[in-house]
């Protein structure tokens, strides 16, 4: 069962790249044999202790695969998000003639992440992980021969790579003082290597959860692609980072909690007010998911995973479902920037109607979905040991997350409607409504999902209160009041990204290449300084020279000396003349060595 | 029993006999007489790995009285560090002379080189005598020499010059501890079975011995600051002739820094180990870095050779280190993997570039762009080989530097840092995609034909492989860790 929910979009894809034919159905077909597998592992885990299975792989370190509730319930989100995506996406791409690359990567991306889903131990959890960097790096460079794609993909690629090195180290630090690369045993780590693998595993979910710093490829990714960014901001990639940090929860002691919980407030925070500042529409959208992503990491920083996991839920299908609204708009007016897009959604009042909700939803209004998982994040944050910290930031989540999406609901709806043919809308109408659907009810399965986990929630009345306080005046002022007196002197660093002096490029690029020049320079002065080492060089370079004139028969010859003088050489040890062949030696290496040295010091 | 390692072995060599005897044949019959034979080779090779190796030192043992008179005898065998890098060189030898089969110029004289190159590169691999291991470790390099020098780009002849100069002085370190373990033995033997169950030297002497050795490896493999012949020697050789010396010649470096300095001088190797994985360390960077500033393809391939390899001094290193054989037999497996993946992912990318340069004329990589539009086989070849150079799981580097990373976090935490290499070169390959392939294809390269079949009977079985070797890598790990579990020193 685990195997078909990997194999069968990963099966799809070879069939779609070796019979480069309908690229639609096999596609279809794929993700819909993953999503049936999926359920099935559901109805039945749920009620054993879950199943193991093994692959061959290094020596002593199989590959695991295991169904706990957890996985089980990531894997079937991941599967219909991405099911309901690729319904979508039949319409989005129908004048697309790429299609076949088009779906074949996107299943890739599928398979990698049920595989990271369902890894139990680090090499193939660490193989998914790069996986999905590489389908999604694909994926966002999909449309590679428009300008600035290129570079946006690779930044994508490069942020994520870098920070994955932070999952590389924990997990040698964790196979190494466990002895077994399982995840579950290495989870019983503690003391100094816990803090370090906790503190590294933040990092690797900080560049793929796109966290403050590491926020900015997020906006940039959206060259992809709509459909794209719809998978990978709710289940997939984004996901990962904060799913990641939810299974090693047991783990982390109560140092990195603090850390993570700061790092999600502060992004949190500093997203928020960038989502408010945009004037892109999708742009807007992605750095809302860095800042819900921040509230998933305060939750799990106040100790209650199981807050994030069920905002991470609710989060992926509002999410999904409002990209989904914003790729038919997008078509609709050939544009993602919000001047264009004022009106968009009298064009197309149903999307509009299901766009809103989804809006209303992440805003936190009961009862739709957001408002249950928003709940318990500030509950969890209040009851924390970091409460006067975390609640604070949790709060202004809230607040920039109304206000953010009231703005976009307000321009989108305000200005003239204009009339066109859109191709493909039944199948994009069709998989957004299921979505929007979930995104309203899926609050009143939060219940059953806590006891399939045998988790509690910490349950507060003034948490209650305060969200939905907060979230209604969000969503009053982000209607009423203009952005420029919203943020005053905030916006000019908020339409920069907040980047400090110049972000990842002045901090990691520009010395990386200032270090690889210098190597360069570095590289000349060898290679000059051994060619001159004189005249030596150049007695033997006349001889080469000299031989190569001669052609075929010049180089036979040669050949032919080489050989004898080696086999004089052979000869001389044989006749016992041993030490005077040492002393030669002796002399040459000598000569060579002072050579060489006075070659280095002089350069 | 059928002496099916000298078969293999002295195959090539017949065959370029054979060549050398058909003066007056047609280039047709001439490369088609060297693609048989290296067939042949090959076949010779798979039946060595249907054979295996022992887990009580070498297997397939062959032995003829040579000079007994100071106990140096023809002896050749495998274990399970040798028998991939076998089996790896005589595939790469077979898809290199497919890939030639365009050679016109002086068709004769290269394929008989060719073929010369490759009976030293098997015989380097499977000597047991350390006489004939420097004999064949020499011939290789005059070979290769003149496969530079005769079918090499613009600035040949000083680059095969500093070929020469640095490899052949190079090695004469080598020959001088040769003879000092000879010395040492007793009684006295070239037998290198006998220098590895019982290290002849110890104390000065070993170290002596040690460091002589690490000159003559360091440069062959090549570590920093000794490198510089290395980008010179591929920009200019032809493009097989890149494929052969990184993906063959230079594992001769590190076979030699396992079998001699790590195996013949343990005790040497273990006290000199930091200074050892300090090189690799600063040499895996460096290389990264260094790629990162080129714009020639070929030079950036190069130079990412230098990082690779690096990794491979930091595992030997390690393994010198590790106290725990668990740990030891982890970073061997690593070093021996990543030996074969570096030659299958280099040498797919060195024909991937000659290829692009057969097309262009060119390999600098701004004159460009767009070419996925244009060649998509081709340009979706590079995707594939550069990620597998830039480590992604699931293609062949990716085993073997995480055994390689996971041992050295456990051994050396601080050494770790080598890690950083792995984001330089994904930077440097994304970079590289990014302008040749990305973008609105140039009006210069539109008409641009895609790979012929001759080219995709070359790269698809490297491609296989490289995804064959990353996703199941036991099928090579199991060879290579019945030795290195059994190793004792």
């Amino acid at each position: 069962m685990i195997l078909v929910t990997i194999l069968s979009p990963f099966g799809a894809m070879l069939m779609i790249l070796l019979l480069r034919r309908m690229p639609v159905t096999l596609a279809l077909t794929g993700a819909t044999i993953g999503l049936a597998a999926s359920i099935g592992l559901l109805s039945t885990t749920f009620n054993t202790t879950g199943s193991e299975l093994l692959l061959p792989c290094l020596p002593g370190m199989p590959l695991r695969l295991v169904t706990t509730p957890l996985t089980v319930l990531l894997s079937v989100l991941v599967a219909s998000i991405s099911t309901l995506v690729v319904v979508y996406a039949i319409g989005y791409m129908q004048r697309d003639d790429e299609k076949a690359r088009f779906f074949a990567t996107l299943l890739l991306f599928i398979s990698a992440m049920q595989t990271l889903v369902f890894a139990g131990d680090w090499i193939l959890l660490l193989a998914a992980w790069e996986l999905i960097g590489l389908s999604s790096y694909l994926l966002i460079g999909f449309w590679y021969q428009r300008p600035g794609v290129g570079s946006a993909a690779t930044r994508a690629f490069l942020y994520t790579r870098s920070a994955d090195l932070g999952l590389y180290i924990a997990a040698f630090v964790l196979i190494g003082s466990a002895d077994t690369s399982e995840i579950a045993a290495t989870l019983d780590t503690d003391g100094n290597a816990a803090l370090a693998a906790g503190l590294l595993l933040l990092i690797a979910a900080m560049g793929k959860s796109a966290q403050t710093p590491l926020h900015d490829w997020l906006q940039r990714a959206m060259v992809g692609p709509t459909p794209v960014s719809a998978l990978l901001h709710s289940a997939t990639l984004v996901a990962a980072g904060a799913i990641l940090l939810i299974r090693v929860a047991p783990m982390l002691p109560p140092e990195a909690l603090q850390i993570i919980g700061i790092v999600g407030g502060i992004t949190t925070v500093i997203t928020g007010l960038i989502a408010l500042g945009e004037r892109d529409l999708t742009r807007m959208l992605a750095a809302s998911t860095s800042s819900q992503y921040g509230l998933m990491l305060i939750a799990v920083g106040a100790g209650v995973p199981l807050a994030a996991l069920l905002h991470l839920i609710a989060h992926a299908a509002i999410k999904s479902s409002l990209f989904l609204g914003a790729g038919v708009f997008q078509h609709s007016r050939d544009s993602t920037t919000l001047a264009e897009l004022a009106g968009a959604g009298r064009d197309r009042p149903r999307i509009f109607i299901g766009f809103a909700l989804s809006a209303v939803a992440l805003a936190g209004i009961p009862p739709l979905s957001g408002f249950f998982s928003k709940d318990a994040v500030i509950a969890a944050a209040l009851a924390s040991p970091e409460a006067q910290l975390l609640t604070p930031f949790a709060l202004a989540g809230t607040l920039l997350t109304g206000a953010y999406m009231a703005r976009a609901l307000r321009i989108l709806w305000r200005g003239d409607a204009r009339q066109n043919h859109l191709a493909g809308l039944g199948w994009m109408g069709s998989g957004m409504a299921v979505l929007v659907t979930l995104a309203v009810m899926l609050g009143a399965a939060f219940p059953d999902i806590a006891r399939g986990l045998h988790a509690t929630l910490p349950e507060s009345t003034l948490a209650q209160g305060l969200g939905l306080g907060f979230a209604l005046s969000g969503l009053a002022v982000g209607w009423l009041v203009p952005v420029p007196r919203l943020l005053g002197p905030l916006l000019p660093l908020a339409r920069q990204g907040f980047a400090v002096a110049g972000g990842f490029d002045t901090w990691m690029i520009r010395p990386a290449r200032a270090i690889a020049q210098g190597c360069e320079q570095l590289e000349r002065n060898l290679y000059n300084g051994v060619l001159a080492v004189g005249g030596y060089a150049l007695g033997i370079g006349r001889a080469v020279r000299h031989s190569d004139d001669r052609g075929i028969d010049g180089l036979v010859f040669a050949l032919a000396r080489a050989t004898v003088n080696l086999g004089h050489r052979a000869r001389a040890l044989q006749t016992g003349l041993i030490h005077r062949e040492m002393a030669i030696t002796v002399l040459a290496t000598a000569l060579i060595s002072v050579v060489l040295l006075i070659a280095l010091t002089v350069y | 029993m059928l002496p099916v390692v000298s078969i293999t072995l002295f195959l090539p060599l017949l065959g370029a006999l054979l060549v050398m005897a058909l003066r007056r044949a047609s280039p047709t019959t001439v490369h088609a007489v060297g693609i048989g034979t290296s067939a042949l080779t090959l076949l010779g090779a798979v039946a060595m790995w249907s054979r295996g190796v022992s887990e009580t030192g070498f297997a397939q043992l062959e032995q003829i009285d040579w000079m007994p008179a100071i106990g140096a005898a023809y002896r050749v065998g495998v274990d399970g560090i040798s028998l991939p890098l076998v089996l790896l060189t005589a595939a790469l030898f077979l898809l290199t002379f497919i890939y030639s089969a365009k050679v016109r110029e002086r068709s004769h004289a290269y394929v008989a080189l060719m073929l010369l190159l490759e009976t030293a590169a098997i015989g380097t691999f499977t000597a047991l005598d350390a006489i004939l291991f420097y004999v064949f470790f020499e011939v290789s390099l005059v070979s290769m020499y003149f496969m530079i020098a005769g079918w090499g780009h613009e600035d040949r002849q000083r680059a095969a010059l500093m070929f020469f100069l640095y490899t052949l002085l190079g090695s004469l370190p080598l020959l001088l501890a040769i003879l000092g373990l000879y010395l040492g033995s007793t009684p006295h033997s070239f037998d290198m079975r006998l220098w590895i169950d019982n290290p002849p030297l110890t104390g000065t002497a070993a170290m002596l011995a040690l460091i002589a050795m690490l000159f003559t490896f360091a440069v062959k493999i090549p570590v920093f600051p000794l490198h510089t012949w290395l980008p010179a020697a591929h920009v200019q050789a032809p493009a097989a002739g890149s494929v052969i010396l990184a993906c063959v010649m230079l594992k001769f470096g590190t076979y030699g820094l396992v079998r001699f300095a790590l195996q013949m001088t343990p005790d040497a190797f273990r006290e000199a180990g930091i200074a050892i994985l300090v090189v690799g360390v600063v040499a895996a960077i460096y290389g990264a870095f260094a790629a990162l500033a080129q714009n020639d393809l070929k030079r950036l391939v190069a130079y990412t050779s230098v990082n690779h390899m690096g990794y491979i001094v930091v595992g030997v290193a390690i393994a010198g280190l590790a106290h725990d054989p668990a740990i030891r037999a982890l970073a061997l497996d690593g070093s021996v993997l990543q030996m074969i993946s570096h030659g299958l992912v280099t040498g797919a990318l060195f024909f991937l570039v000659g290829m692009l340069q057969d097309r262009a004329h060119t390999r600098d990589m701004d004159r460009f762009g767009g070419l996925l539009k244009t060649v998509p086989v081709l340009g979706w070849s590079f995707v594939l080989a550069a990620f597998a150079s830039l480590g992604l799981p699931g293609l062949a580097h990716f085993p073997a530097e995480f055994q390689i990373f996971l041992a050295t976090l456990r051994v050396e935490p601080a050494a770790v840092v080598v890690i950083l290499g792995i984001v330089i070169t994904a930077g440097l390959y994304l970079q590289a995609i990014s302008k040749v392939l990305l973008g609105e294809p140039r009006a210069s390269l539109v008409t641009m034909s895609d790979l012929g079949p001759r080219e995709v009977l070359t790269l698809a079985p490297l491609l296989i492989l490289i995804v064959v070797v990353g996703v199941a890598p036991g099928w090579v790990l199991d060879i290579v860790h019945t030795t290195t579990a059994a190793l004792r020193f």
